[in-house]
């Protein structure tokens, strides 16, 4: 037996939708097309916008850069990347219903062969007018392992997310 | 809007103006003017000086981040109604553009004049044909002067968003970018009766029926149900009496207030209003024929609410102040004593002197006693709980502080019972504190205890009393036992749980004194301020009902906590029968297999006592469920809830779901539970940091904590589930946020 709470009994919801955190982030993943990528090095951090693809299981994202870029000469010199997506745009006076995602992981340069024509062809699917741009021998192909997500909500309600299971 | 732009328009010309920019309620009016009825003077302050408004003020980001905190749906009507004040607070504090101020002083002065107005909500699309939201906006009545209308103007703008409005935001499709309220200003007409007539009987609407209720005076003593009214049943179609029943009124005597002439006008103007518009109206009028005015008309609703809708319980938690006076002295004069005595009285008899036959008695006896207190509890104190919003409410709207929860400062923990016992168990571990033997002796005892057989507890701690220091201890902590510990955490009863308490003390004597005085002293200073500050916004006419509001809020803050503690004894006095009865048919072989204890068992133990042939069906305990720990890909990093006490701090989760786990706690960790109640209070002082389930600035966590300074986050739907023992989690009381994990941690590794 219990005392009564007051004015309670009436256990409310748990929270939101109930919906998994990766259903979340895969629908606003597939809702946007670019978003930020974050490099760094010679002690200064550094933001690019990109057109992106990820995998189903959202354990890799790949994009494609310019070699003669500041982007490309960072990531070679450092593989640790973030990579920022959000649905601000559509939502432009409505803060608390924003969502953003930060993805963050090791960038990889993606050798020519079999698993360039099957990162390549992630990326094209979604984004086709990126075809030639991707083949040219200027570009670099990178594929990222993602290590976490960090979903953010209602301005400040951050979860996690790890594609692999918690270690 | 461009501040070009009228946003005035008279009532006589609300009609055409269109609902949606003088509200349903106005354009009615306007209507009923242009059909000839006698209306009160007046005009509409539209929509378009509403949305004017709060986009110069930034107030819809402010709603909307308010109300965006978390799902609407998770929030109890408690947090809904914290964030109406916080809402309505913001209300208050902004300025009305000068453009629409100056219209609104100018439409006064040309179309009023200097005599008191009423100032009413008229939302667009309130009150259709399917729904009526009586009652969920705000009219204030009796309103003098430009600046006293300004402020009600704002106020009513605010109720768009009241608690009431919220709970039925759905029905009324709330949403922070779209909706507007229009609001109506008109003359107050006084006349020496008022009331309320429907065209059909709201309670079987297909009868040939006719109810008509009246008041003497002012219609809104029967809107908000301070005076009871004479009420009339007339037959429609030919105007018959049916049925007239006086109200229970003080100093009447008992002449109906209505004559046949005004029944048949009534009946004219019912007749007359549904012609118009086509529905059967509810009106709310005042004056005799043939001067009758026409305060108000809208569709009789006659839809019920769904059996599990709980919204309109709510509502009734919110009694007015006259109500809350009479409440206040019942409980605190009546109620609270016998509540008290119920529990001592039952706690002085020896069960087990009793034969079976008395103490099956005293199980029907003490779980009578019990479900009797709870209806008490539920019909009685919870509404009381009221004083301290209404006092809330009233601080806020007088001074418009900074912090809309400022005036919980006036309010003053010290006399309550768990206050006291806090202080007890305080001075109790100050006898342990640099007693080193005497401290590892208790830590042996509680040891030793935690297997022990409960009842035997005192054997367990006798050897104490041979060490410096032990005598004291030992008597104090009997005391301290027998006053307070005599009560139930969930299932746990606490007295029969030394171990738990010892732990606690052990605990409390190794953390540094809390020196209470200078803060007691700087509280009575910060108190006296309030009180001051609250005394001079209201004004030397209102002084007397400021000084009521404040010793009602004051009354129902103490006995809100007490109530708990109390009714939490009497149901103490039931387990402790429960468990004797158990002892007794276990040492009689009768029970084979440990029951589960419920609510229920009460009948098949009497039954068993007194029938030594009766099978003893009771459902068997099942093993307590292990705690799943939570292994997931998803784990929550910022968790958002109510800021509910400041302060910044870390330390590692101690969950407190039962009463065992207090057993657990240790100083420094950051209590997370489903809700502070009164029987853990003592707790709060070792903890770093606490987080609730349960949601709501004015519950006894939030106290607690903002009176001892630490932090508190509350509201959070699924801290118990989310958060596990032994996390590090950072505790943000200023903005409502709480961290998990340390704060610094590789982001490449999960």
């Amino acid at each position: 037996m219990r005392v009564p709470d007051e004015i309670a009994g009436e256990a409310a919801p748990e929270d939101g939708s109930g919906e998994n955190l990766d259903r979340i982030i895969r629908r606003l993943i597939d809702g946007q097309l670019y978003g930020v990528l974050c490099t760094q090095g010679q002690g200064q951090p550094y933001g690019s916008l990109v057109a992106y693809a990820m995998t189903p299981d959202l354990e890799s994202a790949v994009f494609a850069t310019q070699k003669a870029t500041r982007k490309y000469r960072l990531l070679s010199e450092c593989a640790h990347v973030a990579l920022l997506v959000d649905n601000r745009s559509a939502l432009p006076d409505q803060l608390m219903d924003v969502e953003a995602v930060t993805a963050t992981g090791r960038a990889f340069e993606v050798a020519a062969g079999p698993e360039f024509e099957q990162w390549s062809r992630l990326l094209t699917d979604r984004h086709p007018y990126l075809d030639t741009f991707v083949r040219s021998v200027s570009c670099a192909l990178f594929r990222i392992d993602i290590a976490r997500f960090f979903h953010v909500t209602r301005f400040q309600e951050v979860r996690q997310w790890v594609p692999t299971g918690p270690a | 809007m461009g501040s070009h732009r009228s946003c005035i328009v008279l009532l006589a010309e609300a009609a055409g103006a269109g609902g949606g920019l003088v509200g349903g309620k106005a354009a009615r009016l306007g209507s009923l003017i242009q059909a000839g009825f006698r209306v009160p003077r007046g005009f509409c302050i539209t929509t378009r000086a509403y949305e004017h408004f709060i986009a110069e003020a930034g107030l819809r980001a402010r709603i909307a981040m308010e109300l965006g905190r978390k799902p609407l749906d998770a929030m109890r009507w408690e947090e809904l109604w914290d964030a109406a004040l916080r809402i309505r607070t913001a209300f208050l504090r902004a300025g009305i553009p000068d453009a629409i101020a100056g219209q609104i002083r100018r439409a006064l002065a040309d179309h009023i004049g200097d005599g008191a107005v009423a100032v009413r909500s008229s939302a667009p699309g309130e009150d259709s044909r399917q729904l009526s939201f009586a009652g969920l906006h705000e009219s204030i009545v009796g309103v003098k002067g430009d600046r006293a209308v300004l402020d009600a103007v704002r106020a009513v703008w605010a109720s768009l968003w009241s608690d009431a409005a919220l709970l039925y935001r759905r029905e009324l499709s709330l949403d922070p970018h779209r909706s507007r309220m229009a609001i109506l200003v008109q003359a107050v007409e006084l006349a020496e009766c008022s009331g309320v007539a429907f065209n059909r009987d709201p309670r079987s609407p297909d009868a040939d029926r006719v109810v008509i209720e009246a008041v003497p005076g002012p219609c809104a003593l029967l809107v908000d149900g301070s005076v009871d009214p004479d009420r009339w049943t007339l037959e429609r179609t030919s105007g018959a009496l049916i049925e007239w029943r006086p109200g229970r009124r003080e100093s009447d005597d008992g002449t109906p207030l209505l004559g046949a002439q005004d029944l048949a006008h009534l009946l004219d103007v019912l007749s007359r209003i549904e012609t118009l518009f086509a529905w059967p109206p509810d009106v709310e009028w005042t004056g005799r024929s043939p001067d009758t005015v026409v305060l108000q008309a809208r569709p009789i609703t006659t839809s019920r609410p769904a059996a599990d809708d709980e919204r309109g319980w709510y509502l009734t938690l919110r009694p007015n102040l006259r109500r809350l006076s009479a409440l206040a002295d019942r409980v605190k004069g009546e109620l609270i004593p016998a509540l008290e005595s119920e529990g001592a009285r039952l706690a002085s008899h020896d069960l087990a002197a009793y034969a079976d036959a008395e103490l099956a008695a005293a199980l029907l006896e003490r779980a009578e006693s019990l479900r009797r207190w709870k209806d008490i509890y539920w019909d009685e104190f919870i509404p009381l709980a009221h004083g301290v919003r209404q006092l809330g409410r009233y601080y806020a709207d007088a001074v418009r502080p900074d912090d809309p929860y400022e005036f919980v400062g006036l309010l003053k923990s010290a006399d309550m019972l768990a206050s006291r016992r806090n202080q007890a168990m305080a001075a109790l571990a100050e006898r342990l504190r640099g007693n080193a033997p005497l401290i590892q002796a208790v830590s042996d005892a509680r040891a030793a205890l935690a297997d022990a057989d409960p009842t035997m507890w005192r054997e367990t701690l006798e050897p104490l009393r041979e060490l410096p220091g032990g005598p004291g201890f030992l008597d104090a902590f009997d005391a301290l036992a027998a006053r307070f510990m005599d009560v139930m955490y969930g299932t746990e009863r606490l007295l029969d749980r030394p171990d738990l308490l010892l732990h606690t003390l052990l605990e409390l004597a190794e953390v540094a004194p809390r020196d209470a005085r200078p803060a007691a002293l700087n509280q009575d200073e910060a108190r006296s301020e309030l009180e001051e500050r609250l005394f001079d916004a209201i004004g030397p006419a209102r002084r007397d009902e400021a000084a009521e509001v404040l010793r009602i809020g004051r009354v129902s803050w103490r006995l809100r906590d007490d109530d708990n503690l109390l009714l939490s004894r009497v149901e103490s006095q039931l387990t402790r029968a429960v468990a004797m009865a158990l002892d007794r048919l276990r040492a009689a072989g009768r029970l084979r297999q440990e029951p589960r204890r419920t609510d229920d068992m009460v009948p098949a133990l009497v039954k068993a006592l007194t029938d030594p042939g009766a099978v003893l069906d009771l459902p068997v305990a099942s093993p307590e469920d292990a705690r799943v720990e939570i292994l997931s890909q998803d784990t929550p990093r910022q968790l958002v809830g109510q800021p509910a006490s400041p302060g910044l701090a870390s330390g590692r989760v101690c969950r407190i779901t039962a009463g065992a786990d207090i057993g657990r706690f240790r100083a420094g960790n950051v209590l997370v539970c489903d809700a502070i109640q009164p029987m853990m209070t003592h707790l709060v002082p070792l903890a770093a940091a606490v987080v609730e389930r349960r949601g709501g600035m004015l519950i006894h966590g939030a106290i607690i904590a903002r009176e001892m300074g630490i932090p508190c986050v509350n509201g959070i739907a699924r801290a118990v589930d989310q958060l596990r023992d032994g996390d590090v989690i950072t505790v943000d009381g200023h903005l409502g946020i709480v961290t998990v994990g340390p704060p610094e941690f590789d982001l490449e590794l999960a």
